[in-house]
């Protein structure tokens, strides 16, 4: 829990961190959204079906659309609207559905993006104290190829999660264990218990890959092998409180999303209710993306509580006791 | 003439027709409905262990036609899932048929597959089990064994008739097109050694296809049926008798005169429900639901909108006759969902049905009003389906949009269990009623006119359902609902209980609109072409003291349809034209004090069939922009949360 609260703290004593992470999220999809925003606009051209598009949903209108997109255009459809854009991604993650190849290009750019600021993003909690611009950007700089090699090892993990494993639990054993299952409780149960296994597995791979970086960052290890192997090291033998934060961490995500389901704006006009809804469309990104950083900052806390010594290369500033002097003066 | 009073009208018809034929509930009609030259007296017995039926029928069958019978020809349905080589399954394989596999037939074990032997065949007494064969009138098909055929020594004279005693195994499948076994459930369907259709022309004894169902003559079925003893059943017709048997099952009897199928079903799982059907002028319905435990708290939306079928339907078109109605629930993943049986049928729901959407309502609506448009009009299925299937998706949707309004759309989640219901998105009867995003991606796949079984298999569901839904509700826009309604219900009185083709429903048409409509069928029946009205330039622009405004609209598609256009003008005032649509393009010119703001073409969506509505109107005040930006912003959310979902992993 100290570590958890420690996290958070830290994540909220740097707010450039979490607007430059916002940043690059918009950088990514805005310049998607501009291609799509173009392709309606030019669909609806100067028709009067974008009268009832712009005061509410024109569901005609979206599916003569979507019949006739191609491209990023496939995927307009009604699930974008309010929570369902998240119960739709989740879903997707979850079932492992194939995104159209531009998708799955922003999201690799995303991820990469990701990669580069990571070693800045953690020597940034780890040191607890601002490193500046310059400072952020030499140390993600100098892990960025470190985190490449890293991410090729994440790679095949989770290459072999979601393209054998998932596929094995979901379309061989699913299939097989509801074969004869004719009540669609247990059926759901069955799925249920199978999202469980594949999530403990991607959240074990997550786990270990961000104490991997952690562990790369606070102690400035070039070998990624080493980092994991570090990582495995100290999860084993901090079981109980990594995994606790783990769960802390996720239940924040569930507490996030669960806040924007109440509130998510449903299709709404344009002019300033289309504004409002976008702005707490971005105010639940910005909590999704300072969940993220809460589960670094926090498991860096973890590490540096249970295994920090003055010799580490990213540390807070110490905080030396008060002189004996003191009570004399 | 005032609706109401055509309304009232129509009832007291409705009244005065059925009031004579009002059966008790007991599945016989104070007097014959049919011609009853189809009948058959069945006993069978089902072992659940080995999934196995072994039955027993006499088959009273009389030849109404003028030609004599040289041979004799027999529906064996279930033969189609005997291997990969029969024609179903090689239609099946050309694509989903929107019936969709219960499983993915290629992990089927041998014991999920069916088939059904003939053991025995006698007619008058003869034995013919020797001689007969298995043909494939539609595709000569050698591996084909769904019609079987044996020659007659002596021709069957016109108004002679026969006596044939069959004796047969079947194996019951996995579920194949509703039919089937899944655990303890038991939907049995198309079971039996059927007669095909003696008609003028000779058989209609159509193999059986993926993407067509069935036609049959009607008839009494008097049908006993053994299963375990306290598994509750369900079948045609009305239990008339039930005997325990020693060896831990019950035999029940089941009777229905006036009917052209017979399907049942079994399980040890099913609640049980009652309930009644009232009106003040159409006949009371006794309605019995079997319904699956996991359902219990959704039995009374079973039965809503099982009366919503009863009362719209019966006002509309016809008394339903019969005085019952079993609806079933089927099991999860039974595949038995969705279909139309006489006097039975199945319903399909969720464990998690939310309010205002439409399931169950929706499925049982449709199925129930098959009871209609299929089991009281009985149209040739295999080669006319959009005769009952458009008919009937049609009237849902119609029927729908009376009672269960709003009606929004959701979606499911994680797996397909877990529903979202979108309160922004009303489904409308026009549109999504009548299906048309289906057929906008479908439309030229088959003209209409082509016999079902021969359309594509897996658009052919478009042109069945969808399009005639369009074009009927077009005719309603265009002729008033009073007109259809007549027409429908002329159509309905004119042909129940008998064999309807298209021609005759198109007579009827003419007859009661009072004018030539074959243009209209020569479009949407005869054709695959498709509508598709815009319009193509709109200026308004100062010429001296006066507005010049140009409109062209244009005929972008190849079908023809007269259209109305309207442009409005600045200070209110609305020009409105009647276009024949025949010409690829026309223009049209004003000079107006007042500045033209919109032209539009069928502003009233009259032209359902109409693929592209968006290029129907222009604006000189366009909000294309605001609304893409509004529409492109929500998007970027969801792209972001997308993003982040992926960026979990780094």
């Amino acid at each position: 829990m100290r570590a958890w609260r420690e996290g958070m703290r830290r994540v909220n004593r740097a707010p450039a961190v979490l607007l430059g992470v916002w940043a690059l999220t918009l950088l990514v999809s805005l310049p998607l959204t501009a291609v799509v925003r173009g392709m309606l606009a030019q669909h609806l051209g100067s028709s009067l079906a974008a009268d009832t598009a712009a005061s509410g949903v024109n569901y005609d209108w979206m599916q003569e659309f979507s019949d006739q997109a191609t491209g990023l255009g496939v995927t307009f459809k009604p699930t974008i609207i309010g929570f369902g854009a998240v119960l739709d991604n989740l879903s997707a993650f979850m079932d492992d559905i194939e995104r159209p190849v531009v998708i799955v290009g922003a999201a690799s750019f995303y991820i990469l993006l990701w990669i580069f600021v990571a070693g800045g993003v953690i020597d940034r909690y780890a040191r607890d104290r601002a490193t500046r611009a310059h400072g952020f950007f030499a140390t993600s700089g100098v892990f960025f190829f470190r985190f490449l090699r890293l991410a090729a090892v994440q790679w095949i993990v989770y290459a072999f999660l979601f393209g054998w494993m998932h596929p094995w639990l979901f379309d061989r054993l699913y299939p097989r264990m509801t074969h004869e299952t004719s009540v669609e409780r247990t059926a759901f149960v069955a799925r249920v218990a199978l999202y469980l296994v594949f999530g403990v597995l991607i959240a074990a791979a997550t786990m270990i890959f961000d104490y991997a970086k952690v562990r790369a960052v606070v102690e400035d290890r070039r070998s990624m092998i080493g980092a994991i192997t570090g990582a495995l090291g100290f999860i084993r033998r901090n079981c109980g409180a990594a995994v606790s934060l783990f769960l802390a961490n996720f239940a924040l995500f569930v507490i996030v999303a669960g806040l924007y389901a109440l509130v998510a704006p449903g299709a709404g006009r344009t002019g300033a209710s289309m504004w409002i809804g976008f702005a707490i469309g971005q105010l639940y990104v910005i909590g999704r993306l300072w969940v993220k950083l809460v589960f670094w900052a926090s498991e860096t806390a973890l590490f540096q509580n249970r295994l920090a010594h003055a010799g580490y290369v990213a540390r807070p500033e110490p905080t030396w006791p008060d002189s004996p002097a003191a009570d004399a003066i | 003439m005032r609706p109401a009073l055509l309304t009232v009208l129509s009832l007291a018809l409705i009244r005065s027709a059925t009031a004579s034929a009002q059966p008790a509930v007991t599945g016989a009609p104070a007097t014959p409905l049919s011609a009853r030259n189809a009948s058959y007296t069945i006993a069978a017995r089902l072992d659940p262990a080995t999934r196995t039926i072994t039955g027993s029928e006499v088959i009273t069958w009389r030849n109404i036609t003028t030609k004599p019978a040289a041979d004799l020809q027999f529906h064996l349905y279930w033969n189609a899932w005997k291997n990969a080589r029969s024609t179903f399954m090689r239609e099946r394989a050309l694509g989903s048929t929107g019936l969709g596999p219960a499983v993915d037939d290629r992990q089927r074990r041998a014991d999920e597959w069916a088939r059904i032997d003939v053991t025995a065949i006698k007619v008058a007494g003869s034995d013919f089990t020797g001689l007969k064969r298995f043909i494939a009138p539609d595709d000569d098909n050698p591996d084909d064994e769904t019609v079987m055929a044996i020659p007659l020594a002596q021709a069957i004279a016109p108004g002679g008739a026969a006596t044939i005693e069959v004796s047969w195994t079947a194996h019951v499948p996995r579920t194949f097109a509703r039919t089937g076994a899944i655990g303890n459930f038991f939907f049995i369907a198309q079971w039996f050694p059927k007669i095909g259709v003696l008609q003028d022309e000779g058989w209609n004894c159509h193999q059986f296809h993926p993407g067509t169902e069935f036609f049959s003559d009607y008839g009494v079925y008097d049908v006993s049926l053994t299963v375990p003893s306290g598994w509750p059943l369900g079948a045609t017709g009305v239990q008339r008798d039930r005997v325990e048997n020693n060896d831990r099952t019950t035999t029940h009897r089941y009777y229905q005169e006036d009917v052209h199928d017979f399907a049942w079903t079994t399980s040890p799982d099913y609640l049980e429900r009652d309930a009644r059907f009232e009106h003040p002028v159409l006949p009371a319905v006794d309605m019995r639901l079997l319904l699956q435990p996991e359902h219990a708290g959704q039995a009374e939306r079973h039965f809503n909108a099982t009366r919503t079928t009863l009362k719209y339907y019966g006002e509309w078109y016809g008394a339903y006759p019969y005085g019952h109605i079993t609806i079933i629930d089927p099991a999860y993943q039974s595949g038995a969902g969705g279909m139309e049986y006489p006097t039975i049928f199945t319903a399909g729901t969720r464990w998690l049905a939310p309010p205002h959407v439409t399931t169950p309502e929706g499925v049982t609506v449709h199925e129930a009003g098959h009871q209609f448009w299929y089991g009281i009009v009985g149209n040739n299925e295999f080669e006319d389906a959009w005769m009952d299937e458009g008919f009937n998706t049609f009237s849902t949707a119609r029927a729908v949009a009376e009672v269960y309004d709003p009606n929004y759309l959701a979606l499911r989640y994680f797996g397909g269990f877990i529903p979202w219901v979108f309160r922004d998105i009303a489904l409308g009867r026009e549109t999504e009623g009548n299906r048309l995003a289906g057929y906008r991606r479908d439309a030229k796949s088959d003209a209409q006119s082509t016999p079902t079984y021969r359309y594509f298999p897996a658009t052919g569901g478009s042109i069945t359902y969808n399009k005639t839904a369009l074009w009927l509700n077009t005719m309603e826009r265009s002729l008033g609902w009073p007109t259809l309604q007549r027409i429908m219900a002329a159509h309905f009185e004119k042909w129940k209980f008998r064999h309807p083709k298209p021609n005759d429903y198109f007579e009827t048409v003419n007859a009661v609109a009072g004018r030539d409509l074959g243009w209209y069928f020569d479009q949407v029946y005869r054709s695959s072409n498709v509508f598709d009205y815009g319009v193509q330039d709109l200026k308004s622009a100062r010429d001296g003291e006066q507005y010049h405004t140009s409109v062209i609209v244009r005929c972008y598609g190849e079908a023809i349809f007269p259209v109305d256009v309207v442009v409005t003008f600045r200070d209110g005032e609305r020009m409105t034209e009647h276009w024949d649509g025949r010409d690829r393009w026309k223009l049209y010119t004003y000079d107006r004090s007042a500045q033209a703001l919109t032209a539009e073409v069928d502003p009233h969506r009259v032209l359902l069939l109409d693929v592209n509505y968006t290029n129907n109107s222009k604006t000189l005040e366009p909000k294309g922009g605001g609304a893409a930006t509004k529409w492109s912003m929500k998007w970027m959310v969801w792209l972001q949360d997308c993003l982040l979902s992926w960026a979990a992993l780094v």
